[in-house]
């Protein structure tokens, strides 16, 4: 078994309100240093396979559901467990 | 066809939760509407060919967790969209109002630009520009388009429609926006846009979720494939309409679905 | 102290017969049962009489079921004094899940409200979010279709400085976001519209949020289902969510006083799952209009037992379990645990043999699980199964027969003197801009706006009201449930923690009176409440005093008015190191429109209408937010003459069955100052009014009091004359017309007291939250 772990962000140039919201939010905590915040999903996914034959399945489900390539990109990350 | 032959197919899964005012606005005009369980369909118990237009409601289907709209449409994907594309290329309606559109936008039949259905999907309905959700009455205006049910609606006409939702803001990929957008002018796509109550393409607040150009309402080249997200079935009836208290007594959403059903009568 | 029962489970016998008193309450502590003393005490007779000693499960179980939470102990002995008594002839079943009342020849109306305090301010988003779940599933399992959601949330102000902040406790701006989202999030994904509630700041809310969550029904009178099971050998199906350690000793976990630092049960709070919880419902509402089920009931506080005990009890019946069929999360629970679990998005059926298959179709194609875990016996007794070893076996009655408590208390009498300080004379333009922009007064759109008011397509008026992108705050919101009626409902929820802190009894008065007005500006007719009392520490006899006289004060105005609290939730030990929230009824009205056609919206329509007041304006200005504003103190708060409100708000449907009223608003917190812009804003029109007439008062006490029973009224010259006659038994001024210059004016006599435009004062009422203006 191994664990996936599928990052999935916006591309640059795609406003991300969340990541606005959140870096205004620490601004007005006094966090001043804050200068940009992007927030992303991480999915974590414990699958049966070896590290590459899952990379591959991983990307299709990114292709089919994880993912939508007009606004996301992703990366892949897989671990033994 | 006669109105009371129409069968029309209100999709849904778990979260789907428009379907109820749905069903109600077309059987209120005569034809016969139907809940259809997306797993009905994938175990056969029934099949899309039975129907002259598919409606694919507003709701959080899947709770949308992955994004909007994801979630339904990969269902789709793995069963039923063959029969869908069929069933477009019959040239029979296929409609999705809110969650509906997010779902068409994410398999690919929206907005069809060069091809009637994608592989991946071509645009993307991203987190609203407020990061929030937000449920209130916007002014839309009807563009020239080539859907032929809209067309009891006069082109430059501003209606007023409720929105509810957290993702909506209409955009394309930043290489490939100029390219889309102008088609979509081109091919007449764009049917109806944000405005401010004096016709003028306004921004946020009046574009409610930041939109690329102000998009509200689009459909693929032929024009039997629709989507919106604004909710015509909230403002079916008079008494939905916050004019109503105010003497106007308007039904905007009685009209996009009567163009629906009278489309249907003449063409089946 | 503590043995195995069997190698194989994970089953103990707790040795209580031969313990000493010492031990009895560490046991309770380590089983974290929260049972005192004397309970133990009650517990080791009963089994020292039985003959042998429990199991773990059997104490888990009593700890449940005799938990605050469950079982009222200290608020039981109030309720029954005064709100519980109240009979009215439209009340058709009450003390079950939710209450069931007449909405017309065939359908009834089904609703609750609960507060879900404890967990919201441990973890605000999945407090929160329960809380809707839960209220949602009371409803839903009286075989009501759940068509409106209302939640009444407080808050310590949002710009608390994060330095003064007690140690351990999370600032107000984290849970406020916390509590609004896991709302929405819940309420948006069910589909469910949520139209009314109060959002209110007071720092004395800082460590204790609270948060109400009221739902309201529809069902047909003959598909009202039973919170019981009266019969022999029908299945009991759970369906829905599996069963985990989440929510475990949410209930005992509630019947405690919070320390800050205390190391909290993580276990006690949890997310809920709104997409088990949509198609549940769909697939509840198919299987009710099959009449496939007989008896159902929600699983909240107490989990499995709480619901099994209670069904059966009603109904005189036993139940045999088999807790190994339950459904888990985990593999490895313990049969206490399956017991007592509070997962969430779960409900118990009693079905027959008959219609089982049935029922199990319609859940396979919503993809639901439903499991029968076991069925009804004869015998008044639960015996529970964890596969061949029986894990307890009790007498139904003792389990419920939680104690009743008479806790003391001490009746806080508020010093009938006038004002010692009056402060001079306010410069009117600036304290207005200023009450304007405050917390509680200014437009909650930001709130409002993230909840989905119109999904289902039935809210006709809605939260928001007036024109569009300008809309202001409506009194109440209606909902019309049914298609081929124009009968509708209104809802409403008031609470004021302001009055009821300086006089408990005046202000519950006070919060029923302006319930009253806000269904009636709408022209609904109040047909009945559910009242959710928060309080601090009940063991504080000053506690329980504010409890008693809140509760006669409710008692009183609604069996003048002669309407019924036909549901209601009490809150007890709100209070964190010391700190208590002050008294906090909140109320939930339900009113009936006779027709949706006529029901009348608070801002302004048109050019030249007529402004009146309905009744007399007083210097009653403790508790307002005027005087709060100036840091002024007083102990007179607004009084409630029960006969005046009772002859005003009937003249007033009156007027409005015969369409004499344009719009109406209530005066209530920031007085007629603020009425009168709340709906010059959401119409866009402007005013010139004078005020000389309306009391013999200094100016700002007549702009700012929130003396009761007050409406603002917009009518046209060609009805004054007819609105007027029919006024003749009351007192009613007419202060001035609207205006469609955009100009905002207040005089008092010849006095320019406010001066003011409409655009302007949007501007300043629309500054919340305090964060999005910077």
């Amino acid at each position: 078994m191994v664990k996936v772990k599928i990052i999935v962000s916006y591309k640059e140039g795609v406003e991300d309100p969340e990541g606005l919201a959140i870096k205004k939010s620490l601004n007005l905590l006094n966090f001043n240093n804050v200068k940009n915040v992007t927030v992303s999903k991480l999915y974590e996914i414990n699958i049966e396979g070896d590290s590459s034959s899952v990379k591959k399945e991983a990307e299709e489900m990114c292709d089919k559901l994880l993912v939508n390539p007009v606004i996301h990109k992703y990366k892949i990350e897989v671990e033994k467990i | 066809m006669k109105k009371d032959e129409i069968r029309i197919a209100i999709l849904r899964i778990e979260g789907t939760n428009c379907e109820e005012e749905s069903y109600n606005a077309f059987k209120i005009l005569g034809t016969k509407p139907e809940y259809v369980h997306v797993n009905e369909l994938s175990r056969g118990l029934k099949k899309l060919n039975d129907y002259q237009m598919i409606f694919i409601p507003g709701g959080f289907s899947g709770g949308d967790y992955v994004r909007a709209g994801a979630i339904f449409a990969s269902r789709m994907k793995g069963t039923i969209s063959m029969d869908l594309k069929k069933f477009i290329d019959d040239g029979k309606l296929v409609i999705g109002v809110c969650n509906g559109f997010q779902v068409l936008i994410e398999l690919g039949f929206l907005p069809g630009i060069n091809t009637d259905w994608s592989e991946k999907p071509q645009a993307a309905l991203a987190p609203n520009i407020s990061n929030r959700f937000e449920c209130r009455w916007i002014y839309v205006k009807k563009e020239k388009n080539s859907c032929e049910f809209l067309k009891n609606i006069d082109d430059g006409k501003i209606i007023a429609l409720p929105i509810a939702h957290a993702e909506g803001r209409f955009i394309f990929s930043k290489e490939n926006e100029k390219k889309y957008l102008e088609h979509m002018i081109d091919n007449n796509q764009i049917a109806l846009r944000y405005v401010d109550p004096n016709g003028n393409y306004e921004e946020y607040p009046w574009n409610p979720n930041g939109s690329l150009y102000n998009i509200a309402g689009i459909c693929n080249e032929n024009g039997n494939v629709f989507g919106l997200m604004p909710h015509p079935e909230r403002a079916f009836s008079r008494y939905q309409h916050p004019g109503f208290y105010r003497n106007l007594y308007e039904e905007p959403g009685k009209k996009i679905f009567k163009g629906m059903v009278d489309y249907i009568v003449k063409k089946f | 102290m503590i043995e195995k029962i069997d190698e194989r489970y994970n089953v103990y016998r707790i040795k209580i017969r031969s313990m000493e008193e010492q031990d009895l309450l560490r046991i309770s502590d380590q089983l974290s049962l929260a049972l005192n003393f004397e309970e133990m005490l009650r517990l080791r007779a009963y089994f020292r009489n039985l003959g042998r000693d429990p199991t773990d499960v059997e104490l888990q179980a009593i700890g449940q079921a005799w938990s605050e939470h469950c079982c009222y102990k200290s608020s039981k002995f109030v309720l029954r004094k005064y709100i519980t008594g109240i009979r009215a002839k439209q009340v058709i079943l009450t003390g079950e899940d939710a209450a069931v009342v007449e909405f017309d020849k065939d359908h009834a109306y089904v609703f609750k409200m609960e507060s879900h305090n404890h967990p919201s301010a441990v973890e605000p988003y999945g407090g929160a979010a329960t809380g809707v779940g839960g209220i949602i599933r009371d409803v839903l399992c009286m075989g009501a279709k759940p068509i409106g959601l209302v939640d009444s949330i407080f808050f310590g102000n949002l710009n608390y400085p994060y330095d003064s902040l007690p140690k351990g406790v999370k600032h107000p701006n984290y849970i406020f976001n916390g509590v609004v989202s896991g709302i929405r999030d819940y309420g948006n994904r069910v589909g469910i519209p949520n139209v009314a509630g109060i959002t209110y700041f007071d720092d004395r809310f800082i460590t204790n949020v609270l948060v109400n969550a009221g739902c309201i029904g529809i069902a047909k009178k003959s598909n009202i289902i039973r919170s019981m099971v009266d019969r022999v050998g029908y299945n009991l199906v759970l369906v829905g969510g599996k069963t985990g350690r989440d929510g475990i000793h949410g209930v005992t976990f509630a019947s405690k006083v919070f320390k800050t630092g205390e190391n909290v049960e993580k276990t006690a709070v949890q997310l809920g799952n709104p997409i088990i919880k949509e198609p549940l419902i769909h697939a509840v509402l198919e299987a009710v209009d099959k009449k496939l089920i007989y008896g159902m009931k929600d699983l909240g506080g107490g989990g499995l037992s709480s619901v099994v005990g209670e069904m059966c009890l009603a109904g005189g019946v036993g139940a045999e379990v088999h807790l190994e069929k339950v459904p888990l999360k985990e593999k490895d629970m313990s049969p206490w645990e399956i017991w007592i679990s509070e997962s969430q998005e779960r409900m118990m059926l009693a079905v027959s043999d008959e219609n089982l298959n049935q029922l199990m179709e319609i859940f396979s194609l919503w993809d639901l699980e439903a499991t029968v875990i076991g069925r009804t016996i004869k015998d008044e007794k639960l015996i529970l199964y964890f596969h061949d070893l029986v894990v307890m076996d009790l007498d139904t009655h003792f389990i419920t027969s939680g104690p009743v408590y008479c806790r003391p208390y001490v009746i806080k009498y508020p010093a009938q003197i006038k004002e010692d300080m009056i402060p001079p004379e306010p410069n009117y333009n600036r304290v207005f801009l200023n009450l304007l922009e405050n917390p509680n007064i200014a437009s909650k759109a930001y709130v409002i706006r993230q909840y989905d008011h119109e999904v289902k397509g039935n809210t006709v008026l809605k939260p928001l009201v007036g024109i569009i992108g300008k809309e202001t705050h409506g009194d109440a919101s209606v909902l019309k449930p049914l298609i081929d009626s124009y009968r509708g409902i209104a809802l409403t929820s008031t609470s004021n923690p302001k009055l009821t802190s300086i006089d408990p009894y005046w202000g519950a008065m006070s919060i029923v009176d302006e319930a009253v007005r806000n269904l009636v500006s709408v022209n609904a007719s109040p047909n009945s409440f559910a009242d959710n009392l928060n309080f601090g520490n009940p063991e504080n006899p000053k506690v329980m005093g504010d409890l008693y006289e809140v509760a006669r004060g409710l008692s009183d105005a609604a069996k003048y008015l002669k309407i019924p609290y036909v549901s209601g939730n009490v809150s007890l030990y709100n209070e964190t190191n010391g700190e208590s929230i002050p008294p906090t009824p909140t109320l939930m009205g339900v009113g009936i429109v006779k027709d949706i056609r006529k029901t009348v919206s608070s801002d302004f329509k048109d050019h030249n209408d007529i402004i009146y007041v309905i009744n007399e304006t007083y210097q009653e200005m403790g508790g307002s937010i005027y005087y709060d504003l100036m840091n002024y103190r007083s102990t007179i708060v607004p009084k409630v003459d029960l006969e005046k409100l009772n002859k005003s708000y009937k003249t007033l449907l009156k007027a409005m069955d015969k369409r004499l009223i344009k719009s109406c608003h209530d005066i209530s917190e920031g007085g007629i100052a603020i009425s009168l812009a709340e709906m010059s804003i959401g119409g866009d029109l402007g005013l010139e009014v004078n005020v000389s007439e309306i009391g013999n008062i200094r100016s700002d006490f007549k702009l700012f009091s929130e003396s009761n029973t007050r409406w603002v009224i917009e009518v046209s010259e060609k009805n004054e004359r007819d609105f007027v006659k029919m006024f003749s038994n009351l007192n009613i001024y007419k202060i001035g017309k609207i205006k469609d210059n955009g100009e905002f004016k207040i005089y008092d006599g010849k006095r320019l007291l406010i001066n003011q435009t409409v655009n302007n004062l949007r501007r300043h009422w629309t500054m919340f939250p305090v964060e999005e203006s910077k």
